[in-house]
């Protein structure tokens, strides 16, 4: 069946070159996607494929392939972050090619003198010295852990296999190899998980891990398609109530503030500027970023007009096929050429999600470029009115109050766009 | 070749709805060769898409055909009919043009409310009735049984009973030559003048307007200048025709005939079913006993979904009004006049002749239109007797003037009749009971089924009371209503507060004993239509300015996406493009968005 597929997008003929090609500006970031895991958590909507061991040497090198490729488009690297799936599922020694080829195709000099960012996820279960290791001698300088929840109640609930204690100890391994940047992923609103029980999860994951520089912490999503949504729709649990949800984010915000690690995303907290993930930052600001692996998606800009954004396909057969059969180039799904008026929608939609927030003057200008200046305002204006945004020091931000709606502000403003 | 006249019949086909009336006409028509197959498929009778898609036929059209029996040719003019319970004015119409009519009756279903009505709209003309006991194919039939309630329950003798399928086509010979043998021929011209009754008229983008007349006495001839004798206008006949079923154009149309005139007549609203068409130069001095135009009983207002709340009328706007102005070429028995609310800016408040009516039109609207419309909840036309003793028609509840104005408020009454098996009559009895129903009388149609008949007000059946009936009766209940008069009652005026904005397209008129139930029941409803807010939005339902109800939307606490990162970012624009799509069928409320079904949660009765 797979084989099908690979047809019948070999013969669509679209592929990243076409993309790549059309003279965008030269990215400075990297994203590469690993798309195998144990086994399929119940609530994740990433594509990832339960690992059988025997494709890992055929990915690599498809992997090496495709950043040779995307290499040509690429300015000296600032970030690269590897996510899955899980990356760390993947042998060392795949791992050790795939870091030379990166170090050959791409300029790394910027990443390897500690002034860029080099972030791979790391699941609690499969950090060993020795991967840790080849990792740092590769430039790797900072970790995310998956940890979700140290109740393993709420882990099942969740079908996460891990055991909680082994967070710490993968955090140990990291800081011991030399990863002086790490950063710990949790999970709440979690079926039958009380506000206690979020605030003793939040407590541990400030005293596993001194070093701790960066938490994420996401309030479970209902994905579409996910066995979690399934059995929600089914009747087996329900949801976390909103207002809940809500006190454990305020409770989140709070605890992890006084702690050192304050909000600077929705749902990302870091120790100082230095602690952020330039990375991501790079995602809300709406930089270019390369994409390498099924299921990447990248993102190019190109003047004034916006960018082209497509996805690599998200099936590891195809994607194989596609990269041989064209010398690196993954064939893509779901392209967007440029268009300005959805580039200032996406501007606002992730750059509202940040502390940090919108240039007003720029972006009021390029609303008025698109004639709807005037609505931008007034839409500004309604949502100053409604205290969920304030304009301060020429820029628009959320409020502590406006976080928590940042959906409702986000499409109020793009509402004005048209 | 000429027909004489005493070898010409003049008939419809009558029955409950889905008891084969298209089925058996096709048949007909097949069977005297002038369908082929494949057209008769097509039901050609029926003509809209809408009307075949719903299985309804709406426009009343003739259609000629001819048919051998014992040796002689005769001429039979086959006069369709409505078959929904909005369209009784309209199946009278077409009565008045017959002689003779064919009720037909399901075998497996029985004497059914519409069988009823339209055999009593069918005796009342003085019609000669030919029962046919139809889908005789079916293994469940039981013709002799359902015979015997025709006779039974309506009177009519089944000595010449016709079992026929029109599906199989089995009993059609028979019943063709029933029409001839038993049907009377036109009945004999009493005055040289020449007098032909209009018993239908249609619209048609090339010709204007299309009259179906049925000629009494005298002829009609291409050429002719034309009186209508009700409204006393003047037209030059262009093209006179039959439908066989394909159009096919004739000089001349003879007493005792029926067919099509075109006259250069520009809109529907130049011509009046149920008028008299005469020759100018010539005149008759009475017209032909004529009808009542139909009323509209039933009110709602239409908006365009988008646009129109924020003052100006705009593009939305104008293409509703070119729709509902298009549409009404169409059918006249439609009414609209414009409208303007605070809530729902610039509109139209649309008069039907009932709730099926209504839903038709809205449909036509959205799709022949290209229009996105609101609908406000139907209300009926009620009658105000003023302290001064004026009496006005208020179709919008919003317009009822102050109680101390108001000498009486009397509302319009039908006559319900129902047919339901015996083991719902207790639950039916009930519904009807808290309906405001008075009871009337109860009869066997057979051993195991009665018709029931009240009286109640129309604006209780509006609602839900057909879906109500349906589900209690596990589909086997079947109604027909019919209009008897305005009757006074202890109606008021129940406004609905919405975070403290009193929202007249949501304003209605109900009886004081129930107001306060129907009030709470529409509160729930709006609390779960009306999406949650950032601020918490009061619902309330006043009385003569008095809050008898409260509820409360919660404020909304959060609306943020927890994980938003590069892979994420066509989706969740797309995401919100969409919110921003379902935004634009809200209308603002202050600062509230109400959603189009909030306006439509009064149409429904709670539990
Ligand atoms: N088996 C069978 N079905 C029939 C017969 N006559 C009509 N029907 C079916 O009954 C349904 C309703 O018929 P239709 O002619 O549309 O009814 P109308 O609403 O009275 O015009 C359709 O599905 C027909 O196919 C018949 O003689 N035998
Ligand atoms: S959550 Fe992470 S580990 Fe679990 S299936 Fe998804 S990608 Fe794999």
């Amino acid at each position: 069946m797979d084989e099908r597929i690979a047809l019948t997008v070999s013969g669509q003929e679209q592929t990243a070159a076409g993309v790549l090609d059309v003279g965008g500006e030269l990215a400075r970031s990297l994203y590469v996607h690993v798309p195998f895991c144990f086994h399929k958590c119940h609530y994740c909507d990433f594509y990832s494929v339960v690992d059988s061991g025997d494709r890992q040497g055929e990915f690599t090198d498809r992997l090496i392939e495709e950043l040779r490729f995307v290499s040509r488009f690429a300015a000296p690297l600032e970030t690269v972050f590897v996510g899955g799936g899980t990356p760390t599922l993947l042998g060392v020694a795949h791992w050790r090619r795939l870091l030379v080829a990166l170090g050959e195709c791409f300029d790394c000099s910027l990443i390897l003198s500690g002034d860029g960012e080099f972030t791979v996820e790391c699941n609690p279960e499969t950090a060993s010295a020795e991967l840790m290791d080849a990792l740092v001698a590769g430039g790797v300088n900072r970790v995310s852990v998956g940890a979700q929840s140290f109740d393993e109640r709420h882990l099942k609930t969740l079908e996460r296999w891990h055991d909680p204690a082994s967070v710490g100890r993968a955090l140990g391994i990291c800081a011991a190899a030399g990863i002086g940047r790490r950063s710990l992923d949790l999970i709440y609103a979690i079926p039958g998980q009380t506000l206690g029980e979020w605030e003793e999860d939040l407590e541990i994951a400030l005293s596993v891990d001194s070093g701790l520089e960066h938490m994420s912490c996401y309030a479970l999503t209902y994905e579409a398609g996910t066995a979690m949504t399934a059995r929600f729709e089914r009747g087996e649990f329900e949801s976390a109530p909103e207002e809940l949800e809500a006190a454990m984010y305020r409770r989140t915000v709070e605890r992890l503030g006084e702690a050192g690690l304050a909000r600077y995303e929705v749902s990302n907290f870091a120790r100082g500027d230095a602690g952020r993930s330039r990375h991501n930052l790079a995602y809300w600001r709406n930089a270019s970023w390369l994409a390498a692996g099924p299921a990447a998606a990248g993102h190019v800009r190109a003047g004034a007009s916006g960018g082209w954004r497509w996805k690599n396909v998200p099936n590891v057969r195809v994607w194989m096929a596609g990269v041989a059969a064209s010398g690196g180039a993954s064939p893509v799904i779901d392209v967007e050429g440029p268009d300005r008026a959805r580039a200032l929608c996406e501007r606002i939609m992730m750059g509202i999600r940040i502390d940090e927030g919108l240039e007003f003057e720029g972006f009021l200008e390029e609303a008025g470029r698109l004639g709807v200046g005037a609505a931008m305002a007034a839409a500004v204006e309604e949502q100053v009115g409604l205290g969920l945004v304030v304009v301060e020091g020429g820029r628009v931000r959320l409020t502590d109050e406006g976080f928590l709606f940042a959906d409702g502000v986000a499409g109020a403003l793009m509402g004005a766009v048209g | 070749m000429t027909i004489p006249i005493e070898n010409i019949r003049n008939f419809s086909i009558i029955a409950h709805i889905d008891h084969g009336k298209s089925t058996l006409a096709d048949r007909l028509l097949q069977s005297t060769l002038a369908v082929s197959e494949r057209e008769a498929r097509e039901q050609l009778l029926d003509s809209m898409d809408l009307e075949r898609e719903r299985g309804i036929t709406i426009k009343a059209s003739a259609v000629t055909v001819e048919h051998q029996f014992e040796g002689k040719m005769f001429m039979l003019n086959f006069i369709d009919t409505p078959g929904h319970v909005d369209f009784t004015y309209e199946v009278s119409r077409a009565l008045t043009a017959c002689e003779g009519a064919v009720l037909v009756v399901d075998s497996t279903q029985g004497v059914e409310a519409q069988t009823v009505a339209n055999a009593y709209l069918a005796i009342e003309q003085d019609l000669e009735i030919i029962p046919v006991v139809n889908k005789l194919d079916l293994p469940s039939a039981q013709p002799e049984e359902v015979a015997l309630e025709i006779e039974q329950v309506l009177g009519i003798n089944t000595d010449d009973c016709i079992f026929c399928s029109a599906k199989t086509g089995e009993g059609i010979t028979e019943l063709l030559d029933g029409i001839c043998r038993l049907l009377p021929p036109p009945r004999e011209q009493v005055t040289d003048k020449t007098r032909a009754l209009i018993f239908d008229s249609i619209y048609d983008d090339y010709r204007g307007v299309v009259v179906f007349v049925r000629v009494f006495d005298g002829r009609l001839t291409v050429g002719d200048k034309i009186r209508m004798m009700g409204i006393g206008r003047t037209f030059t006949i262009t093209e006179l025709g039959k439908h066989r079923p394909k159009r096919e154009k004739v000089k001349s149309l003879g007493a005792g005939e029926t067919g099509y005139v075109v006259a250069a007549i520009k809109t529907l609203k130049d011509v009046r079913v149920g008028d008299t068409i005469t020759i100018d130069h010539s005149p008759a001095e009475e017209a032909l006993p004529g009808y009542e135009e139909p009323r509209q009983m039933v009110f709602c207002d239409f908006y365009p979904s988008s646009g129109g709340g924020e003052g100006g009328k705009g593009a939305e706007f104008d293409t509703l009004r070119d729709a509902v102005e298009r549409l009404s070429l169409n059918d006249a028995s439609f009414t609209f006049a414009p409208v303007h609310s605070d809530a729902l800016g610039f509109g139209f408040r649309c008069g039907f002749l009932g709730l099926l009516h209504m839903e038709i039109v809205q449909e036509r609207l959205e799709r022949e239109g290209g229009v996105e419309i609101i609908q406000t909840a139907p209300t009926v036309s009620y009658q105000v007797k003023r302290t001064n003793g004026d009496i006005i028609d208020v179709t919008n509840p919003a317009d009822l003037p102050d109680a101390g104005e108001i000498d009486e408020l009397r509302e319009p009454i039908v006559k319900v009749e129902i047919v339901v098996p015996m083991e719902y009559i207790g639950d039916i009895m009930g519904l009807c009971g808290d309906r405001r129903g008075i009871y009337k009388s109860q009869m066997f149609v057979s051993e195991t089924r009665q018709i029931l008949t009240y009286e109640m007000p129309l604006a209780e059946i509006i609602y839900d009371f057909y879906d109500k009936l349906k589900s209690i009766t596990r589909g086997y209940g079947t109604m027909d209503y019919e209009m008897i008069g305005f009757h006074a009652d202890r109606l008021v005026r129940l406004d609905i507060l919405v975070n403290g904005v009193s929202v007249e397209a949501l304003c209605l008129i109900a009886h004081r004993d129930t107001a306060e139930k129907r009030g709470r029941a529409i509160l729930t409803k709006l609390r779960k239509a009306i999406p949650r807010h950032q601020f918490e939005v009061p619902l309330q339902i006043a009385i003569g300015g008095k809050i008898i109800a409260r509820e409360t939307i919660k404020a909304m606490r959060k609306n943020v996406t927890a994980k938003c990162y590069g892979g994420d970012v066509s989706r969740k624009r797309k995401l919100l493009e969409k919110q921003k799509k379902g935004k634009k069928r809200m209308k603002n409320i202050g600062s509230v968005e109400v959603p189009q079904e909030a306006f439509l949660a009064v149409l429904e009765q709670g539990e």
